[in-house]
């Protein structure tokens, strides 16, 4: 069962290390906040992980399915 | 501005006695309490929801904050601009909303209630303040704690209520659990708004069979609405599920474009409000919801499209401003869509505009922007071509705020 990257839109500042590092499954608006476009995979689950702990604001969870948004 | 509210079938039906607990009490009674399970059965039998806008079932909600050290919270700062359902509900009938609110929190085992009310109408404040002291002189034994919500159409959404509570700024923020699992001080908290407990008030005095004596076999009880539409004062009628629209509405406005739902609500031509009834499941089939049941008719003249323009444009600029999308999502919306309405832009940008904001903040408000938007480009393509090339059948628009 795959995860699902969550972003804490009140605490995300569009700093954008997400869609570098995760880019199977963040990309970024014109205005630089993350869009999360797919699933997180289980290829991809370690680097998604890392990503979370990355965040300079920490703004990312992943959560099990089903995600309520 | 003071809405014009009449006497209803079920929970309007005393306000002609005045809002005292002794007038209340002769009409209706001694509320009864009934345990937490018996209110869960009740709920399910006539399938009771949420009416401050997502429609939730009133049961889950129950059975998910029946734990311990629950605790209730009665949201009457409707967080929708045009609805006034809940404070004519909150001025006229407080006893049956706080009937309500009594029953669910003895069936949680809670003697804490927080009601939030809305600041910019102080009345409703002082007008509670007195019910309080009625219901303590009687011998209810029920802690209630009244909150001041602030101003501003995101402050009612249920997450901006909690964070109130919590002593911190009144806007919505992320969550990662529901509130009836974690809310208040992270304790199950049963947080609806104030019509949702007045009929819960009212399924425990009469009962499901009681209760259903208003309504159709698929949707049982009332509901309120709150009418709204250029040069009146708004109105609040009370009206069982099922009713035709054509008797909420004068014939002239069920000729127009209806904006159903509110603010955040959706379009709807006049040849779908024909057979229309004030029901969940008719609303749901044309694509719509009643949300919480705000019904603005357009008045004769009038140019849907210019009027979503400008209800766009104050919806940008409520905004709480901390979520990215909607921050710069919305006013670019806004100018994207003025643009379109006004100058014969492109539909292009709205749309894509609408997609951007969607499922993207904290709360669901880009979402219900994007909604109204997204329902006049699909209820109104002549319109949008008309405007394309810079004409319009419409004049001048207003906001309600």
């Amino acid at each position: 069962m795959s995860h699902t990257l969550r972003v804490d839109w009140p605490n995300c500042k569009a700093h954008g290390i997400c869609a570098q590092m995760l880019p199977e499954v963040v990309s970024l608006d014109q205005w630089g906040f993350p869009i999360v476009h797919g699933p997180v995979t289980h290829e991809v689950l370690e680097l998604a992980k890392s990503t979370v702990k990355a965040c300079p604001t920490l703004a990312l969870r992943l959560t099990q399915p089903p995600p309520r948004h | 501005m003071d809405p014009v509210v009449s006497p209803g079938p079920a929970l309007l039906a005393g306000i002609g006695d005045g809002p005292g607990l002794e007038a209340h009490r002769g009409r209706f009674g001694k509320s009864p309490w009934p345990s937490a399970e018996q209110l869960i059965k009740m709920c399910e039998a006539v399938d009771l929801r949420g009416r401050g806008g997502a429609g939730f079932p009133a049961a889950i909600k129950m059975a998910t904050a029946h734990r311990r050290k629950a605790v209730v919270v009665v949201n009457a700062s409707e967080g929708e601009p045009a609805s006034r359902k809940d404070a004519a509900l909150m001025a006229l009938a407080p006893h049956v909303v706080l009937d309500g609110a009594a029953a669910v929190a003895h069936a949680l085992k809670t003697r804490e209630v927080h009601i939030v009310v809305p600041s910019e109408l102080a009345s409703i404040g002082f007008g509670l303040e007195k019910a309080l002291d009625e219901r303590v002189d009687a011998g209810e034994r029920i802690k209630w704690q009244i909150h001041d919500a602030a101003p501003r159409f995101v402050a009612g959404e249920g997450s901006a209520v909690l964070e109130l509570l919590a002593g911190r700024d009144n806007l919505p923020v992320t969550t990662w659990q529901p509130g009836a699992v974690s809310g208040y001080k992270k304790r199950p908290t049963f947080l609806s708004n104030a019509e949702t407990f007045a009929h819960l008030g009212h399924l425990a005095r009469l009962g499901p069979n009681g209760y259903a004596a208003q309504g159709t076999a698929a949707e049982a009880g009332t509901t309120l609405l709150t009418l709204r539409g250029d040069g009146w004062d708004p109105i609040v009628v009370e009206v069982a599920y099922g009713t035709p629209l054509s008797d909420v509405l004068t014939a002239d406005e069920m000729d127009q474009p209806l904006l159903l739902g509110g603010y955040h609500g959706t379009w709807l031509k006049p040849e779908q409000l024909a057979a229309m009834a004030v029901s969940r499941i008719d609303i749901a089939a044309a694509g719509a919801t009643l949300g919480a049941g705000v019904v603005l008719p357009l008045a004769h003249g009038r140019c849907p499209l210019v009027r979503t323009e400008a209800l766009v444009d104050y919806l940008a600029g409520q905004s709480a401003r901390r979520c990215g999308p909607c921050m710069n999502g919305l006013p670019n919306l806004a100018e994207a869509l003025r643009d379109l309405v006004h100058r014969g832009g492109p539909v292009g940008p709205v749309e894509e505009l609408c997609g951007l904001v969607t499922q993207r903040g904290a709360c669901a408000h880009p979402d219900g922007t994007a909604r109204l938007v997204t329902s006049m480009l699909s209820r109104f393509p002549e319109e949008v071509d008309l405007h394309s090339l810079g004409e319009c059948r419409g004049g001048r628009d207003e906001v309600f705020a």
